[in-house]
């Protein structure tokens, strides 16, 4: 059909182009072909794997970012709890030596008291002590000094010593219960 | 191709679909009735048929296209 | 025609360029085949061949230079092209649609490139060749998912239609998809070339007759007017080719798509 429109405008020689050249077609065909082979089996799948690849390698990229985003803020996170916790721990510590100090104190005061009614007590019963012994002293001596003024008065008479000593005791008993009263 | 399986690009898809189907259709009406209409009129040796068959190839492209695109 | 050629007789009036002189050409070194067309063709396939080879050979993660260039033409074809139409079969397809937005990318910037000067998609024949190759595979491809039988019935019989309209409607359905379509897709590509290198040589011959050929006081106003209007048309041929190889792979992509998947 072709050959025969190519010689019917041969004949005429009228150019059709809208009837093609046999070679044309064989040629185009070829020239076509040979293209689409290449790209199709060689080239398109070398770049749709590439841009597989960087697709991947982005979204990885994007994926990793959040990741390590992540990481930071728990990293953050944990950093201020601990932060918290130490100042919570600080402060109870703080609390603690203040309770204790204070406990101290009142420890201490209470002993420094003690130990002070302890030495007033002492001082009580060493004044005491030697108030009797300076008293037993005094009887002593008192005893002798009137046995001696009584001896000079009444002479040698009294050397009964049963009743003289009488004599002294009963003396001495009123003796002390008039002190005493005094000292009351 | 069912409704849920709509993307939006499908809009896009449908408008090219019918810009390049119209005037095929148009042309295919024009033609296919148009040269019944030329038969009918070469056979009765009327010269009417021609004209009819164009306006109706050209009023069912119209009517075909209106159903599938127009909606 | 015969008026062309009674004007073109007369040496010293402007004749515009015809067809026949423009797009049937002289085979080259006597060789019956070997045309201009045909060896841009071949200079084509080479071209994206090398060009696709040295981005993509050895791809690198962090692409440079040529593979960028060619990543933003791949980027391109996949989300302007492939995805809208063929969702996630879309990769699977991007091979064949890179090679048909490349391949007549170049074909038809050999319109523009100096001495060269011939869109290759301006021959029918090369056009009709990628048409046919995405022809056979839709109906190849609409077997294989629907079926045979499916496949016609479901475009023949669109939902949403009166029963009673099938006997109008089927067949216009039928010529639109299985006649029309891979006319209409080779013949877009080509008409547009064709009309383009038609404009290109007649407002450059214009410049060139009347400010080289017959400088005359009058003629060398319309001179310069035919180069302003190359220079326009060229720059407006640039955006043509662009886009006449971006709708060649999509109408490919939306074929193949409704190939795949009966319509909704």
């Amino acid at each position: 059909m072709i050959k025969a429109a190519t010689l019917l405008a041969a004949q005429e020689g009228e150019y059709n182009p809208l009837l093609p050249h046999a070679y044309e077609l064989v040629i185009g065909t070829l020239a076509f072909a040979v293209v689409a082979f290449v790209l199709i089996k060689v080239l398109t799948p070398r770049i749709q794997k590439t841009l597989a690849e960087r697709t991947e390698a982005i979204e990885g990229g994007i994926r990793r970012a959040e990741e390590a985003q992540a990481e930071a803020q728990a990293l953050q996170q944990q950093y201020r709890e601990q932060l918290a916790e130490a100042r919570q721990e600080a402060a109870r510590l703080r609390e603690e030596a203040r309770e204790q100090a204070a406990q101290l104190k009142a420890e201490l005061r209470e002993e420094a008291q003690a130990e002070a009614r302890r030495i007033i007590e002492a001082a009580h019963a060493q004044i005491e002590a030697d108030r009797q012994q300076a008293f037993a002293q005094l009887r002593t001596e008192i005893g002798r000094l009137s046995t001696e003024l009584a001896g000079r008065i009444v002479g040698e008479s009294l050397e009964d010593e049963a009743r003289q000593r009488r004599t002294i005791d009963r003396f001495l008993d009123e003796l002390e219960a008039s002190s005493q009263q005094a000292v009351r | 191709m069912s409704e849920q399986e709509r993307r939006p690009e499908d809009d896009g898809r449908d408008f090219a679909d019918a810009a390049w189907s119209v005037p095929s259709y148009l042309l295919a009406g024009m033609a296919i009735y148009g040269g019944i209409g030329w038969l009918l009129d070469r056979w009765l040796g009327t010269s009417a048929f021609f004209l009819i068959g164009i306006v109706l190839g050209t009023v069912l492209a119209g009517y075909l296209c209106y159903r599938k695109f127009g909606r | 025609m015969t008026a062309l050629t009674l004007l073109a007789a007369d040496p010293d009036k402007f004749t515009p360029p015809t067809p026949q002189e423009l797009f049937e050409l002289a085979p080259i070194a006597g060789i019956g085949w070997l045309t201009k067309p045909v060896l841009l063709a071949i200079l084509s396939s080479i071209i994206v061949i090398a060009f696709c080879w040295s981005a993509f050979s050895k791809p690198k993660l962090v692409p440079r230079g040529i593979q960028n260039v060619a990543e933003i033409g791949y980027t391109f074809v996949r989300d302007q092209v492939a995805r809208p139409f063929l969702g996630k079969d879309a990769d699977r397809w991007m091979g064949l649609l890179l090679t048909l937005f490349f391949l007549i990318w170049v074909w038809n910037l050999m319109g523009v490139v100096p001495v060269l000067q011939f869109p290759v998609a301006s021959h029918i024949a090369f056009p009709a060749i990628l048409a046919l190759t995405i022809y056979v595979l839709k109906i190849y491809l609409g077997i294989k998912h629907q079926g045979a039988i499916g496949y016609f019935k479901n475009m023949m019989f669109p939902p949403g239609v009166p029963k009673a309209m099938y006997i109008l409607l089927s067949p216009l359905e039928f010529a639109s998809n299985m006649i029309l379509a891979p006319f209409t897709h080779a013949v877009r590509l080509f008409a547009n070339m064709f009309a383009g290198h038609m404009l290109l040589a007649f407002f450059s011959l214009v410049g060139f007759w009347f400010l080289f050929e017959q400088l005359t006081p009058l003629g060398a106003p319309i001179g310069v007017l035919g180069v302003v209007m190359t220079i326009v048309f060229t720059a407006l041929e640039l955006l043509i080719q662009f886009l006449q190889a971006f709708l060649f792979a999509m109408l490919a992509a939306m074929y193949i798509g409704g190939a795949l998947h009966p319509e909704h």
